[in-house]
């Protein structure tokens, strides 16, 4: 990705700090046995605000994002989504909060047995009476035609390429018009160029639906193009936090690491 | 070992406690129905055909020595309603249902795919695992006596191999034989034998891990558990049918 480019989209710059908090995290631990990955880590997600939590691999990075959906519990904190308590709540009132939150996996996590028409479908199915009255075609249609990819509808995942994939798998994280999203490395595994268009269509998106955004990376470029705000996620807790410049600009010895290429 | 009976009790317990509870996936389960019931049709079929031509050719010899060779069509169709048939069913079934399961969900943990479902307000249990155990349930039994039947058709050509014997003589000399209590045992165990498989193949799927390594042994161990656990149920059911006195 050339970090020289000016994206033509950028990441939403006005959020109020009185902004209405969609997602408050406090004091988050999680463990693996005797492997502590957060430590008490602390978050706060404004509506319309595109967080990026950046973290060398393995420091628990997608282990913060699957506590905060729930399918991770984590052992202290709390974590507040839309003002529901996510560890209070039980598996009815979960599954309908979850309809409020996307989450695109860092693998897309198409369901292979589908095509791309049912795995765009599925969750219309699913939560068919928040949908009642919509047309299910016309929704999927619209998904599809966010993404680019129309002429994909009655191909299978095996068919796709890695960009492709991750394109429908956005489709779908976007299809029920979630207002937080949550992405797991949007760009990893993809070449520089798909990985610029990817964050693009991530941008055009939450500008259109209004969404607000947790992103997963170490990829600064995504941070430089995408996120308002980036935390930085060492040793499981918050090691500094800022913008892309303020971060930048820091003298801190573990973070400038993350710049070195830049 | 002993962990995994208590997680493989667990993992059946609530399978109870979802199977009758809503929301009911019919949808998913007639799927379901489909690829392991009507899909498992033509390997049950031929194996049946093949396993009672074989019996009724080797047990011939035998009978005849005992100058009993006009009971070869009883004791044929009462082995096989009884005992071979729904043994051999099962085991088909566990072969092919118990890998495919124990595949096919392992190679969704593996991708994400699962946690993907359950992110979207999807119970993954119930949309995976209730649907396929449910499906193994009812279609072993029909399977079972899909198998029975084309068997007891394959003997009475297995008989007029080497006599003539016709088809109404033939059928009056089976179900002359066969009683209820011949029937009703081996349906039960039959029912137990579908629970078996599809809880064994979904455990073993839905606790894969370690990649595609993991998918491998997922689908092998499903066979593996699910043939073994035939095998001990048979002789439970073997068991209560004689305390019962139903033998």
């Amino acid at each position: 990705m050339r970090t020289e480019d000016t994206p033509e989209v950028g990441a939403p710059t006005n959020i109020s700090p009185d902004a209405e908090v969609v997602i408050a995290i406090k004091g988050l631990c999680k463990s693996f046995g005797e492997k502590k990955v957060l430590q008490g880590f602390d978050l706060t997600v404004r509506r319309g605000e595109s967080v990026m939590v950046l973290g060398k691999s393995g420091s628990g990075k997608s282990v913060l994002i699957k506590c905060i959906v729930g399918l991770l519990t984590p052992e202290a904190g709390s974590i507040s989504v839309l003002g529901e308590d996510m560890l209070a709540l039980d598996q009815d009132a979960l599954d309908r909060i979850r309809v409020k939150i996307g989450f695109l996996f860092q693998s897309s996590a198409l369901y292979d047995s589908m095509t791309v028409r049912e795995n765009l479908e599925f969750p219309l199915r699913r939560h068919w009476i928040a949908q009642e009255g919509s047309d299910s075609e016309a929704l999927v249609m619209e998904a599809l035609e966010n993404v680019g990819l129309e002429n994909t509808i009655d191909m299978y995942p095996s068919e796709l390429s890695g960009g492709m994939r991750r394109r429908i798998g956005l489709a779908r994280t976007l299809i029920l018009k979630p207002e937080i999203v949550l992405y797991d490395e949007p760009t990893t595994g993809l070449d520089p160029i798909t990985g610029k268009e990817i964050v693009e269509l991530i941008l055009r998106l939450q500008k259109k639906y209004g969404t607000s955004s947790v992103i997963i990376s170490h990829d600064l470029n995504v941070a430089k193009l995408a996120a308002n705000r980036i935390a930085v996620l060492m040793d499981g807790r918050n090691h500094a936090e800022g913008s892309y410049e303020e971060l930048y600009a820091m003298d801190d010895p573990q973070v400038k690491p993350f710049f070195i290429f830049m | 070992m002993l962990v995994e009976v208590g997680e493989i009790s667990h993992f059946t317990g609530r399978f109870f406690r979802e199977a009758f509870r809503p929301r009911f996936e019919w949808r998913e389960l007639v799927r379901q129905s489909f690829l392991n019931g009507y899909l498992s049709l033509p390997l049950v079929a031929i194996t049946a055909f093949i396993m009672g031509l074989v019996l009724t050719i080797q047990s011939r010899p035998t009978l005849a020595d005992f100058g009993a060779e006009t009971m070869l069509p009883a004791m044929v169709s009462i082995s096989i309603v009884r005992e071979i048939g729904p043994v051999i069913t099962a085991l088909i079934c566990a072969g092919r249902i118990g890998s495919s399961m124990g595949a096919e969900l392992g190679s969704m943990k593996v991708t994400e795919q699962i946690d993907a479902m359950e992110v979207s307000g999807t119970n993954p249990f119930k949309y995976l695992v209730v649907t396929r155990v449910w499906s193994t349930i009812l279609m072993l039994p029909l399977l079972v006596v899909l198998a029975d039947a084309i068997a007891i058709w394959a003997c009475y050509i297995g008989v007029n191999i080497k006599g003539s014997v016709s088809w109404s003589l033939f059928h009056q000399q089976v179900f002359d034989s066969l009683v209820f209590s011949d029937v009703l045992p081996a349906l039960t165990k039959s029912i137990f034998f579908g629970l078996a498989i599809g809880i064994v193949g979904c455990y073993k799927g839905v606790t894969t891990e370690k990649g595609t390594e993991g998918v491998g042994r997922a689908a092998h161990s499903a066979v593996v558990l699910a043939s073994l656990l035939i095998f001990i149920l048979d002789l439970v059911a073997v068991q209560i049918t004689e305390i019962l006195g139903l033998n």
